[in-house]
């Protein structure tokens, strides 16, 4: 017993400093990398003819394009390799967060432009300005659109692969029901607000059974919905860029959010169903398909699919609005897009891989496989937009697109704002009230992640 | 002396040498159980206190993953802010609602459930397979289906009109929302709830039963006296851990609600997944996760003396 008492505290210390020992040692390993390229990573350290690229989403038809076609036909032309992931956007953030903090980030990777600046400004990605000048000039002109949202502080980082923005989708048969010509849509929203209200349809109860115009209300709708309210009355959401602050508590922002909150709230309302998020539903459950609506913001690619699928629907599609005596203006511009990771060792060839799709051809072909607007303005004589007056209306619109701004800490400054804007959609606070607090708010968000480096 | 010595001698030899074998045995048997014990020892070690004593280092840090530089010590100021944190403080409240809806009604439903899957009757077998299925399918997979039945268009609401009754806004509405997402969440828990308290109904002796019976015990009687005090050890299991995974409530609030209306849903582990992978803030998220494992150990702990009766 007693030898057993001598050793096992013996054995427990050993065992015991061992554990503390690696302990110490993870614990060390990780708070001393720099999160760059690690060796054995899967994309920065392969070989420079091998690509680890992950594209954002996992829409089918974009992946049997890609991984059919695209990366084929690339990969016959350089003789690289290409590895594609497609991750679904919910979950790309925390993969690529994962992945440069270990330091295996792909070669190139997508996003949406609102994440760029804080990979930007935590020194993760490539200014791909010099790669930029090898294009030809009428090159870059043709998507002069589409290129400036994807820049931070004026470097161009990400290359949109689409252009992005909504536009108010309606039906026309609604309009002709209601005594309304569908070729003569409104130019103002204040003329919309009119239209919607003759269109909007109440139940014995007076419970709203199809909407008028439905604008998006989710967490991120809402904002964005915001947004294109505010760009039509002329005002910004943020102003500067290290730190940027909030410029929407103005009058325009008060324009703006006042009219957004008539739309559920006012007398009468024209619109139900407030904080569902109808954007991101099949065309099949889109409340202009089921009939729960007249008129909906909509994407290009949810537009162009319900009109696919629906044409006895006569889906149309307005221009931009503006508010009375003043400019249209509609949330758009740089869609998802592409970057390349700072520490990739195959830098030459990730910007090979982008510029291919950036080839009229390709990109015509990627745009007009998933349903989106082309990067080009040369497309506009493309087949693909000319048989779609659904796609027409929006290519015709991109002289209104205002870009969501590119700072570091948008996404949680986007998020902040849409707080208080549901307090607003749901009268706890007015319009005035919500941008005032909304504002401080921000500006704090927006100080934090520049002093940090990022969000 | 010579005689009676050397015996003695033997024998302390013999006793010398047994006490040895003995030794050996013993110590060959701890190495072979600490051989049996080591994987399991290590994984555990290596995938799961490392990860925890990383989290808690990291707690005590200011480090977003995107950048270059190592975490930031800044000791407890973590915890500090979230004590004026008021959307810490509401996600609290809102996990702490989230439980109790939950709790009492799955529990006292899968009981009521294991007592009548308890009696012999003709497609006893199916039907308690039947209350199990939504056990086995997963929790993201059964928040798409309710999320679909909750719509606007859903399920629900067609039923609703069918009956002429007006729709209504499950998930849209500040007043309705949690508890949408509480009604899904007690039939998701109501078959391994079920299962585990019929494998503790069926633990208890028949033989009290029928001595309660004699003793002119009635039904309520024999429930209050015999099959609650049977019971009580694999009640007081499905308690606490039920309480562990609903105040880990994430993956269906994520597809229902995303945290919303007005936040009336934004429980503490989505406020965690926010603050971490959206905005990118470890060292914060990482002190709100160690606040929620003190407080469920906490509630667990006080769930598990209230029903097992064990004084401190």
């Amino acid at each position: 017993m007693t030898t057993n008492h001598r050793h096992t505290p013996g054995r427990r210390a050993v065992l015991g400093g061992a554990l503390g020992g690696a302990l110490t040692g993870l614990s060390a390993c990780a708070f001393t990398g720099d999160g760059s390229a690690a060796s054995g990573g899967a994309g920065p350290s392969g070989p420079a003819d091998h690509l680890v690229v992950w594209f954002p989403g996992t829409n089918q038809t974009e992946i049997d394009l890609v991984t059919g076609e695209i990366v084929p036909a690339f990969e016959e032309r350089t003789g690289a390799t290409v590895d594609v992931t497609y991750l679904d956007w919910g979950d790309m953030s925390t993969k690529l967060n994962a992945a440069f903090a270990a330091g295996t980030a792909p070669d190139v990777f997508g996003h949406g432009p609102a994440a760029v600046a804080d990979f930007a400004v935590n020194d993760r990605l490539e200014d791909l300005g010099p790669y930029l000048e090898l294009l030809e000039p009428a090159d870059l002109e043709d998507m002069d659109a589409a290129l400036p949202g994807g820049r931070v502080d004026g470097t161009q980082y990400l290359v949109p692969l689409s252009i992005q923005g909504s536009l108010i989708a309606y039906r026309a048969g609604d309009f002709r029901e209601a005594g309304l010509d569908p070729d003569d849509p409104p130019r103002t929203w204040e003329d919309l607000l009119e239209v919607a209200r003759r269109l909007t349809v109440r139940d014995g109860a007076g419970t709203i059974t199809r909407s008028g115009l439905l604008l998006m209300s989710d967490a991120i709708g809402r904002q964005q919905s915001f947004a294109a309210l505010l760009a039509s009355a002329g005002g910004r959401q943020v102003d500067g860029t290290s730190p940027a602050t909030a410029a929407f508590d103005s009058p325009a922002g008060a324009t703006a959010l006042d009219y957004l909150v008539t739309l559920f709230a006012g007398d009468p309302a024209v619109a139900a169903d407030l904080g569902q998020n109808y954007s991101d539903l099949p065309p099949e459950q889109q409340p202009l398909v089921t009939g729960r609506a007249s008129m909906t913001m909509s994407t290009a690619v949810r537009a162009q699919s319900m009109h696919d699928a629906h044409p006895e629907l006569d889906l149309r599609v307005m221009q931009p609005l503006a508010f009375s005596g003043g400019e249209p203006g509609v949330l758009g511009g740089a869609g998802p897009g592409l970057m390349i990771n700072k520490d990739s060792a195959a830098k030459e060839l990730a910007w090979e891989f982008i510029s291919h799709l950036l080839q009229p051809e390709v990109s015509g072909e990627y745009t007009r496989g998933i349903g989106a607007i082309p990067v080009r303005a040369s497309s506009v004589d493309d087949p693909y937009v000319q048989g779609s007056p659904v796609m027409t209306a929006f290519v015709q619109a991109a002289d209104a697109w205002v870009p969501n701004p590119n700072v570091p800490g948008w996404v949680q400054a986007r998020d902040t704002l849409s707080g208080f804007l549901e307090q607003a959609l749901n009268e706890r606070l007015t319009p005035e009230e919500a941008l005032a607090q909304a504002a401080p708010a921000v500006d704090e968000v927006l100080a934090k992640a520049a002093r940090a480096g990022g969000a | 002396m010579a005689a009676v010595t050397a015996p003695a001698a033997g024998t302390a030899s013999a006793a010398a040498e047994g006490r040895r074998d003995r030794r050996s045995r013993r110590n060959r048997t701890r190495w072979i159980g600490v051989a049996f014990v080591a994987p399991a020892a290590l994984y555990l070690l290596v995938f799961q206190l490392v990860p925890v004593l990383y989290g808690v280092a990291l707690s005590l840090t200011e480090y977003s993953p995107l950048s270059r530089g190592a975490p930031r010590p800044v000791g407890l100021a973590n915890y500090a802010a979230l004590l004026d944190d008021p959307e810490f403080g509401q996600a609290l409240l809102v996990t702490g609602r989230y439980v109790l809806m939950v709790l009492p009604l799955t529990v006292a439903i899968a009981l009521g459930l294991a007592l009548l899957a308890n009696r012999p009757f003709r497609g006893v077998g199916a039907f308690r397979s039947a209350l199990y299925v939504p056990h086995i399918v997963s929790l993201t997979v059964v928040s798409m289906v309710w999320l679909w039945m909750y719509s606007p268009d859903g399920l629900f609401n067609e039923w609703l009109t069918g009956l002429g009754l007006p729709e209504q806004r499950w998930l849209l509405q500040e007043d309705s929302a949690l508890a949408a997402a509480s009604a899904m969440r007690v039939w998701k828990a109501l078959g391994s709830n079920m299962v585990l308290l019929l494998a503790g109904l069926q633990g208890i002796p028949r033989e009290l039963y029928e001595a309660a019976s004699m003793d002119g015990a009635g039904a309520w009687n024999r429930f209050r006296y015999v099959t609650l005090p049977g019971l009580r050890p694999m009640l007081t299991y499905v308690v606490a851990m039920d309480i562990v995974y609903l105040a880990q409530g994430f993956a269906e609030i994520y597809v229902l609600t995303q945290g919303g209306p007005l936040g009336s849903t934004t429980t503490v582990n989505y406020l965690i997944y926010t603050e971490a992978f959206q905005y990118n803030s470890f060292g914060s998220a990482s002190a709100m996760a160690f606040v929620l494992f003190a407080l469920i150990v906490s509630f667990s702990g006080l769930a598990v003396r209230g029903i097992s009766g064990r004084k401190s």
